[in-house]
């Protein structure tokens, strides 16, 4: 259904951060507007995914920019996936934001902190939300070019050390990116994604071949998403550069950034990327990605002895199971992989927020540190936080982690159409692998900065440290984060319902491709007026590939000259024929 | 011509992987502009259609390549090729390379910003130095730091 609102879940975030740049020196007003236009974007996101899932719209919101027909404008998609998506970033940018707010140095909060939260989140909302393929690279040079200048805010000389890491591997990304995003126009002649799936939809079904390359542009895509998404052997650069920010700008980071990458890969592989020939290479190195990342992001885990880098591995294996979700594909495994992000994203926000509040207390991150501090008398309630968040870092059933994984892991044993001779019994081993694993990285750390510390020690703690675990906007964001977190595991229905919905249209493009290509014609054509042959025509001559009519002239011979690869009824034939 | 394109890609490549795996930061900021740059010109080198080169009877198009050569120009001049409108080029490959190109501009003032920045500030462009935090040759001018995993100003 033709919703023409769903742009304003790019515009609030935009207008907020144009706005916010010339008062960048009044930083009250710069705050108020901030958390006012973050809100509001939350809000929009939430009312957009409560319009979705009613009755009439089946779950599709589309709006087409400019008022180009699909295939040749930019469509905007908001469907439930992309919604919940839209709604757990838009919620952790508040958060972590309003986290900033208190914690953040105020000549680092002048150096255009505001402006460029809001830039990366349009940013990051607009990849959730494009349907077209060169859009979305331009979506994620917007999130980039905002993150490059979040991470040098602080400008400390750790930051600085690392930092180019992270720059300039996103930039060779953009420029593989690039050259794919050409190949893919270069063989199909379109770059909308719904255009993309009906294409290699009707290639497949018509038992004809993928043009020749498509493979390797699959591969080249994954490469540059998997970058994105940390996903091993790309992941080394997190690690290193993301521990070196402030706090809440490392929980916006963590929880959203890579989960941007899961999103796409999620949203164009399945049915476009990893269909067809491509499949016999490109789900074979899913799978096995997906595994690595989660047993070796899970010992890595347990091996780093700072806490903001142990939980920078609880983000890459949180990565890796939805991946593996996405890998085994199929309803249960796309729902259960669309849920676990959703569930993660906050998770992995609330994680670094704790982490903050315990450096605040010690002084540093150092697990070892931490286990000297006394809690017990100082923060006890900390250490409880601290226990649920352990918990649902590895899934422990009343926490909101379990039904993700639960859902990934039986859609690995069951295989994706529950088949017996398709069943990838060893990623769903790997992922229970994982999960034990992360039992014991995360008690690790919880016994080491919460259990283990001496109690018999004579010592106060030195005067200099501050004598709380933050400022209140701190604690206040995660109470938010954590009640999120709580509601997805006790009440978590209707979330689920709604990735259930996700699963649903991702494993079966169909719903996506009718919504975004034919939306319903409220307004008389510009053709049925004019009598000429318009986008609308054209679209309605393509949308009809499998008439009787079509059929017959399948056995009609080929077109006669010899340079001609597709057949005159190829799919991509029949595209800009006017 | 397409000869000519994609030995240009090639060798812009070269020369860019080359400068990637150097170890000084100036040079694999400048291996990663040329690679951009190897990008825009490979997808100018295969923009057009899908069904080029050959004139479609069915539905009478002809989308001229990116850059045309003689051939194609004398064949449009004597008529062969009917419609000049018919050949036109398709403008979107080079909407997505004007676009690469601004974004890959603003891109490049930032890196070198950041380079700039980080050279003051860690005194080197080194890519070992930045990650050891300690000069190659001598060792005992400046403090070991932690480098890899640093706690950061929270």
């Amino acid at each position: 259904m033709t919703n023409r609102w769903i742009v304003l879940m790019v515009l609030l975030p935009l207008l907020t951060g144009v706005l916010s740049t010339p008062i960048v020196a009044r930083l009250r007003l710069s705050r108020v507007l901030g958390v006012v236009g973050l809100s509001a974007t939350l809000i929009a996101g939430l009312l957009l995914l409560n319009n979705a899932t009613s009755e009439q719209a089946g779950g599709i919101l589309v709006s087409q920019m400019g008022g180009w027909a699909a295939p040749y404008g930019i469509s905007l998609v908001f469907d439930t996936f992309s919604g919940l998506m839209l709604c757990a970033a838009a919620a952790v940018t508040l958060c972590g934001y309003v986290a900033a707010l208190g914690t953040l140095d105020r000549t680092v909060e002048r150096r255009y902190f505001h402006p460029l939260m809001h830039f990366m989140l349009a940013g990051v909302n607009l990849s959730f939300l494009t349907g077209d393929l060169f859009n979305l690279f331009v979506a994620f040079e917007i999130m980039l070019m905002a993150s490059y200048g979040l991470l040098c805010l602080a400008g400390g000389e750790a930051q600085l050390r690392q930092a180019y890491k992270y720059v300039l591997l996103n930039l060779l990304a953009s420029a593989l990116f690039v050259i794919a995003a050409g190949l893919v126009y270069g063989m199909f002649g379109t770059l909308n994604l719904a255009d993309l799936m009906r294409i290699v939809r009707e290639t497949s079904e018509q038992g004809e071949a993928l043009p020749t390359g498509f493979t390797a542009v699959s591969v080249v895509l994954l490469t540059v998403f998997g970058l994105k998404a940390a996903i091993f052997p790309l992941w080394f650069w997190l690690p290193d550069a993301y521990p070196t920010m402030p706090v809440p700008l490392l929980a916006v980071f963590g929880g959203v950034l890579t989960k941007v990458g899961v999103y796409v890969i999620a949203r164009t592989f399945p049915p476009i990327f990893a269909a067809g020939e491509a499949a016999e290479v490109i789900v074979p190195i899913l799978l096995t990605a997906a595994a690595l990342t989660m047993v070796l992001g899970a010992i890595m885990a347990v091996a780093y002895r700072r806490l903001r880098a142990v939980l920078c591995m609880f983000v890459i294996v949180g990565v890796g199971f939805a991946l593996a979700g996405v890998a085994v594909g199929g309803e249960t495994g796309l729902a259960g992989a669309a849920f676990y992000m959703t569930q993660s994203m906050i998770v992995a926000a609330l994680s670094f927020l704790v982490c903050g509040q315990i450096e605040n207390r010690v002084g540093s991150d150092d697990i070892d540190d931490a286990g000297q501090f006394s809690w017990y008398r100082a923060a006890p309630w900390l250490a409880v936080v601290g226990f649920v968040l352990a918990m649902t870092l590895v899934g422990l059933p009343p926490l909101s982690g379990f039904y993700g994984k639960l859902w990934v892991v039986q859609a690995a044993f069951t295989g994706p159409d529950e088949t017996p001779g398709h069943s990838v019994w060893w990623l769903g081993l790997a992922g229970l692998v994982a999960g034990t694993i992360t039992l014991l990285a995360a008690l690790r750390w919880w016994t080491g900065v919460f259990w283990l510390g001496r109690e018999d020690q004579t010592e106060e703690p030195p005067a200099t440290q501050p004598a709380s675990t933050g400022p209140r906007s701190l604690t206040l964001a995660v109470a938010l984060l954590l009640a999120a977190s709580l509601w997805m595991g006790v009440a978590a229905e209707p979330v689920l319902a709604l990735a259930k919905d996700a699963g649903t249209n991702l494993a079966d493009p169909q719903r996506y491709i009718t919504a975004v290509l034919q939306p319903e014609t409220t307004e008389p054509s510009y053709a049925s007026t004019h009598g000429t042959t318009t986008p609308a025509n054209d679209q309605a001559h393509r949308a009809s590939p499998s008439t009787p009519e079509h059929h017959a002239q399948d056995s009609t011979p080929p077109a006669t000259h010899a340079d001609d690869r597709f057949g005159p009824n190829h799919p991509i034939r029949l595209r800009g024929g006017h | 011509m397409t000869a000519v394109l994609a030995i240009c890609v090639a060798v812009t490549f070269a020369v860019s992987v080359y400068l990637l795996l150097g170890r000084e930061l100036k040079a694999v900021a400048m291996g990663v502009f040329l690679i951009s740059h190897a990008a825009n010109l490979s997808i100018l080198a295969m923009s057009g259609s899908p069904i080029l080169p050959t004139p479609d009877p069915e539905l009478g198009i002809t989308k001229r390549p990116p850059i045309s050569d003689y051939d194609f120009d004398g064949a449009l001049r004597h008529g062969d090729i009917a419609a000049p409108l018919d050949v036109m080029v398709d403008p979107l490959p080079q909407a997505l390379i004007l676009t690469a190109i601004v974004i890959g501009f603003a891109v490049m003032g930032f890196v070198l910003t950041l380079l700039v920045a980080t050279s003051r500030k860690v005194q080197t462009l080194d890519v070992d130095e930045l990650a050891t935090g300690e000069k190659r040759h001598d060792p005992v001018e400046r403090p070991a730091a932690d480098g890899t995993v640093q706690g950061g100003a929270a």
